[in-house]
């Protein structure tokens, strides 16, 4: 038997893996536990989806106001030392963007798992790839597509030197970089009703992903023998 | 990363763990308001390197519990609020809100102030358990387990659907 804290540390991506497989094996044979899995995954889900629009509107503009600086009358002296012109406004939008797609992700992340392991877990607060995703992100080519489960897109190494890797799934399409040793994940897109079949081109048909590694590519993408030679380097 | 602009890269996020500690939406932004100039005051005391996420919601979070107790007190002396009638909260009007957030956020209300907060860092906010339990100073064991009864409670007030 499994008690709460051990059943939600491994919900959460929290367990060690020899820990994880141990409370999965469990779960997988105990459909009660199971339905609670699911019903918690979808209260995480309907969390997420509820708040996610307060990051995607505009700041208020008195709150923007109060955190420029200028605009502010509570300044200190050393603060006043340290001011600096402020930056265009685009780069606060240009971030709240990026969160709205990473919240989107979770929500779509319990749907891509389908009740197994989840494909995108969180690690030190950073939503990193997982379970079938990871493996597709180590070994697959897009140039030798599989046809079940993800797909890669391109890859490319992003201005950091990262290796950068687009992939779609059932229901979502994304990006994710290497990094350390894991696959951090830079955005998550829903993908459109009816959209996943016809889910064929490099960097999807869903202009935020590709205007994501528009931002993030130093270079071009790797062609088929590049991309071989740099996910063999990884193992 | 210079402050400043870590600060309003920030905010968008700030704002919805002020919607997740607080009653309704002119509350939350009252308190990321507070938030903000809290944060401004103390810059000093933030080190360039470490994380300002981090440094900015244990302000908030510290400012929304001296808040909460002082609300306690006026409480105490004015006449009770109407308990439990928290159903009727209505996002701001014009707030391009989903149906489901007032829905969500009475249910949020619902739980003790210890058990919101780690819901709200942990499910919504994205944190891990190590970093909510060094944001909160509280033990990692304490973090796991207001987050079990947060989790449950909730999922009883939000109901099957």
């Amino acid at each position: 038997m499994i008690d709460d804290e051990q059943f939600f540390a491994w919900l959460d991506g929290e367990l060690d893996p020899a820990e994880a497989a141990s409370v999965e094996a469990m779960v997988a044979a105990d459909p009660a536990l199971q339905r609670r899995a699911k019903a918690h995954r979808a209260l995480a889900g309907r969390l997420q989806a509820a708040f996610e629009p307060i990051v995607r509107e505009a700041v208020p503009g008195r709150l923007s106001e109060a955190a420029s600086p200028r605009g502010s009358e509570v300044i200190d002296f050393a603060a006043a030392q340290h001011q600096r012109p402020s930056r265009p406004k685009s780069v606060g939008l240009q971030w709240a963007a990026m969160a709205a797609t990473l919240a989107i992700g979770l929500v779509a992340g319990s749907m891509i798992s389908g009740g197994g392991v989840s494909p995108i877990v969180q690690e030190d607060g950073r939503l990193v790839a997982s379970g079938e995703l990871e493996q597709a992100l180590y070994t697959r080519l897009a140039s030798a597509p599989s046809d079940e489960g993800t797909r890669i897109g391109l890859t490319y190494r992003d201005k950091g030197g990262n290796l950068c890797r687009s992939f779609a799934g059932a229901g979502a399409a994304g990006l994710a970089c290497h990094q350390g040793r894991d696959w951090r994940i830079r955005g998550l897109f829903e993908a459109g009703e009816g959209q996943q079949s016809e889910f064929r081109m490099a960097s999807g048909p869903d202009p935020r992903l590709a205007e994501l590694i528009d931002a993030t590519i130093a270079g071009e993408p790797f062609d088929a023998a590049a991309e071989r030679q740099a996910i063999a380097a990884l193992r | 990363m210079d402050f400043d602009s870590g600060l309003t890269q920030c905010l968008p996020r700030l704002r919805r763990f002020a919607h997740s500690l607080s009653r309704d939406s002119a509350d939350a932004d009252d308190l990321t308001q507070a938030t903000i100039e809290r944060a401004l005051l103390a810059r000093a005391q933030w080190r360039p390197g470490t994380r300002l996420d981090s440094w900015l919601y244990r302000i908030m979070r510290n400012l929304w519990i001296d808040t909460a107790r002082s609300r306690a007190r006026s409480a105490k002396r004015e006449a009770p609020p109407e308990a439990g009638d928290s159903v009727g909260i209505d996002p701001r009007p014009g707030m391009e809100a989903s149906i489901d957030l007032a829905r969500i956020m009475a249910a949020m209300s619902g739980l003790p102030d210890e058990q919101r907060e780690v819901v709200a860092l942990i499910l919504v906010e994205g944190f891990g358990y190590r970093e909510t339990a060094e944001m909160l100073d509280l033990p990692i064991g304490t973090v796991s387990s207001r987050l079990v009864r947060g989790r449950n409670a909730l999922l009883d007030l939000v109901g099957e659907r």
